[in-house]
């Protein structure tokens, strides 16, 4: 009679250090990222070495190359832009509008519109930069 | 004699999907988001003073940015390192002096960053951002 040793079984690998990494993942992307709409247009910010820390918050008005506009990842025009601003505004007088301008947008497509902010009662109007080099 | 059942196991809760959800939401977050570093540069402060406290009793340097990017002081071009001195001089001598920029209609969004980059760096802390009317 012929006696076979049985087959040794492996233990099954653990999961739970894959588990352990992938929850840190997923905690590192959501906590080191903003959640922000983005421009349905091509923005690439001002370089600027002085610029501060941008607070959290605030309505963002995207002007692209050509002068076009969003507000908040939607495309608008100038007059309804302002009209969602002014009530954006009314609901909360205090609101950041971050401005992300293209940097070669040029000023006569942000100035009046800044000055036309600025009319509306904004009191916090800040310029998105970037301190990478492009 | 007693017969006791012998109690069944538990059964244990399958880990896998929700290692099956976690890793989705991963590549979601992964592929979905753009990283940017930004910053912000004050355009409109609620701390501004009017302009005439902000100019109280220093002088008042008008710096021009053209529509080739350039700044301007007194119709003079200026590199940005003759700038950075002009303000520094112009700072040593009179410590509230301030500046205002006046860009060019056609003048990019990155020569007015830039500008105020070089002001800002050159110590200037006293800076208005002004536009003509009617400027087309």
């Amino acid at each position: 009679m012929k006696l076979s040793r049985p087959v040794r079984r492996t233990p099954p690998e653990t999961i739970i250090a894959l588990i352990d990494v992938v929850f840190f993942l997923l905690v590192f992307f959501m906590l080191i990222g903003r959640m922000d709409a983005t421009a349905p247009f091509e923005v690439r910010p001002a370089t600027a070495i002085t610029g501060s820390d941008m607070p959290a918050g605030g309505a963002t008005l995207s002007i692209g190359i050509t002068g076009t506009l969003a507000l908040d990842g939607t495309e608008k025009d100038a007059p309804a832009l302002l009209d969602a601003l002014s009530a954006q505004l009314e609901a909360d007088p205090e609101l950041l509008v971050r401005i992300n301008a293209h940097r070669d947008a040029v000023m006569a497509d942000l100035l009046p519109l800044v000055a036309e902010i600025e009319a509306l009662g904004a009191r916090d109007i800040v310029l998105v930069v970037t301190p990478e080099s492009p | 004699m007693q017969l006791t059942r012998k109690a069944a196991p538990r059964q244990l809760i399958s880990l896998v999907p929700m290692i099956d959800v976690m890793l989705i939401l991963l590549v979601f977050f992964m592929v979905t988001s753009t990283y940017l570093n930004l910053d912000m540069v004050p355009v409109v402060d609620r701390a501004e003073q009017p302009a005439s406290q902000a100019s109280g009793s220093g002088t008042t340097i008008l710096v021009r940015i053209g529509a080739d990017g350039a700044p301007y002081v007194r119709g003079r071009a200026q590199t940005p390192e003759g700038l950075a001195d002009l303000v520094r001089l112009g700072l040593a001598e009179n410590p509230l002096m301030s500046v205002v920029l006046l860009p060019s209609s056609r003048a990019t969004t990155q020569a007015l960053v830039g500008t105020m980059d070089t002001l800002t760096t050159a110590g200037a802390t006293r800076l208005r951002l002004m536009r003509l009317e009617g400027q087309p």
